[in-house]
């Protein structure tokens, strides 16, 4: 791996006597596509805050490209984008105004046609107050703005939040369109299916401290499901303890609810010659991954 | 500075400015249009004025009634305290929200991600805060020189008058400070602009309360009211150097602890 675009060294962030981050490290190299996931209150948006230099460490350091985010924050961020989770833009402005003043921080030359090609890439009205956007249209602006000076770096706080389906998969087409051109981008996201869509390699955060870091492809393969089975009368949890059960099966009347990470043609065989009402295989929360796989 | 924030701030604070201005002015232009008429009847209104207890007379801002009768008394009387109370509330308004409100719109989260040091932001508010301020003064200054010029009965002492202006921009300039202040301590966004009004009201009340209670008069030296001198018609009338020493030096203290706090803030979104 090439010298690391992020490197996280023991970093904690405690707000008082409550815990922030504690001692976490990481390490993300140059033209990854990189997840962080996390329930919400884990630590993520408190350590890009650190990344960004909007709040302060209490231990551990940052450093983005080679550079100390504290010391060296201005040279830094000219080469990062930066999509926040609330895209509270400045309401009294037009997209173009925002736009436009944004890019005069950056000085860059040709910031008129950057506008230009990815207002009409996401379809944004450039004439409309920001105030009378939709959600979705807002985090379309922040898109922009983030991409605006091409950044070596992209770090996303909960970016798709409130994109509809069609605007997310062509921001994600723009993504991996971006990577191909070496952009390192840091994904922040509580949706594990969005991260396994786009990332390579991924940090699990919970209660402040990173719990798993691994590659997106062994998470896929120890992909876990979660099975409800209703039966027609009452049946055994102990006939169910099958290769790829994982964890407690809960009962609910004549339903069985359980974790399953196994073959599913193997599931589906054991039911043989049982009486079934209702079968449903969905994929887990978060938070129900982590007490399967992370307690 | 960052003149790309500078200037957007001073778009930005436009309108309210505006507004501050047309509103003094026009307290202005209406209490010097009754100057003559005063002057007409001044033996019937100083009659009347004599019913009125002199604590409350004091707390207005009227020590002697002869004081009235020079077009640079009756203006420094009933305009410069409005001038100084409503200019210190404007500082205070505006300097409490200049950096604050990037915090609690969530504005700060783009700026902080933009290439600006802190040092910069700060600043660039800061230079808008004192450009605001100023131009308030000059219009307001102006506005009273004018009226004057027009309601005058005899000359008037220019060097007195511009004094008394200069002691009222310092005064504005001491409450900006102390908004500013007040902005970097708070952790989480509050509307600290009713803090800020209430404080000027405070001390004004403290000063007025010192004016008219000889046991309270000591407490007047709390207040930043106090260091001015409103008495323009009063011989020798010059600016105290050790009032300006005052205003100098707490307004710096307080730009510079401002300053320190701010570049070390954690900012809550």
């Amino acid at each position: 791996m090439s010298a690391p675009v992020i490197d996280i060294t023991d970093l904690s962030k405690f707000y008082g006597k409550a815990r922030g981050i504690e001692h976490v490290n990481l390490e993300i190299g140059e033209g990854e596509i990189f997840g962080f996931i996390g329930p919400n209150g884990a630590g993520k948006s408190t350590t890009i805050r650190i990344l960004l230099n909007l709040i302060f460490p209490t231990g551990g350091s940052a450093r983005i490209m080679g550079m100390d985010v504290i010391r060296e924050a201005k040279k830094i961020k000219r080469q990062i984008g930066y999509i926040p989770s609330d895209a509270n833009a400045y309401h009294y402005m037009d997209v173009q105004e925002f736009l436009s003043y944004c890019m005069r921080f950056y000085r860059t030359q040709n910031g008129t046609n950057r506008i230009t090609e990815l207002s009409e890439l996401f379809e944004l009205d450039l004439k409309r107050k920001i105030a009378d956007l939709s959600m979705g249209n807002r985090k379309k602006v922040s898109i922009v703005q983030s991409l605006l000076n091409n950044p070596k770096l992209l770090i996303m706080d909960e970016p798709t939040m409130g994109l509809d389906p069609l605007i997310q998969a062509k921001f994600f087409e723009l993504l991996r369109s971006e990577n191909q051109k070496g952009m390192t981008i840091f994904f922040s996201s509580h949706i594990l299916s969005e991260i396994q869509m786009l990332c390579k390699r991924v940090a699990i955060i919970k209660e402040g401290k990173i719990i798993k870091l691994e590659d997106i492809e062994t998470l896929r393969r120890r992909q876990l499901k979660k099975v409800h089975i209703g039966f027609g009368k009452t049946e055994d949890e102990e006939n169910f303890r099958i290769p790829g059960t994982e964890g407690i099966i809960t009962r609910l009347g004549n339903t069985l609810t359980f974790m399953y990470s196994g073959d599913i043609n193997d599931l589906i065989g054991s039911l043989a010659g049982k009486k079934i009402t209702n079968f449903t295989i969905e994929e887990p929360s978060l938070e129900e991954i982590f007490m399967h796989y992370y307690k | 500075m960052n003149m790309n924030l500078f200037l957007k701030e001073m778009r930005r604070n436009a309108f309210s400015l505006i507004l501050w201005m047309i509103v003094i002015t026009l307290l202005i232009s209406v209490t010097m249009s009754v100057y003559r008429t005063f002057l007409e009847n001044q033996s019937k209104i100083l009659g009347m004025m004599n019913l009125i207890p002199k604590g409350a007379l004091q707390f207005k801002g009227i020590s002697n009634f002869d004081d009235l009768l020079s077009v640079l008394g009756f203006y420094s009387v009933n305009n410069i305290i409005y001038m100084m109370l409503l200019g210190s509330i404007y500082a205070i308004v505006l300097s409490s929200n200049v950096l604050l409100k990037e915090e609690y719109n969530k504005t700060a989260e783009y700026l902080l991600s933009w290439p600006l040091m802190r040092s910069e932001i700060f600043f660039s508010k800061l230079a808008v805060l004192f450009l605001n301020v100023l131009l308030l003064n000059l219009v307001t200054t102006l506005a009273g020189f004018i009226c004057i010029e027009f309601v005058k009965t005899g000359p008037f002492n220019i060097k007195a008058f511009l004094i008394l202006s200069l002691y009222t921009l310092l005064l504005n300039i001491l409450f900006g400070a102390l908004g500013l202040f007040l902005s970097t301590l708070v952790k989480r966004p509050k509307p600290i602009t009713t803090l800020g009004i209430g404080l000027v009201l405070i001390f004004y009340f403290i000063y007025t309360l010192s004016k008219i209670t000889e046991s309270a008069s000591k407490i007047g030296y709390l207040s930043p009211f106090k260091y001015v001198n409103i008495n323009a018609i009063s011989p020798g009338y010059r600016l105290e150097p050790w009032h300006l020493l005052y205003f100098a030096v707490f307004s710096l203290l307080l730009i510079v602890i401002s300053y320190r706090l701010y570049i070390r803030k954690d900012i809550y979104l």
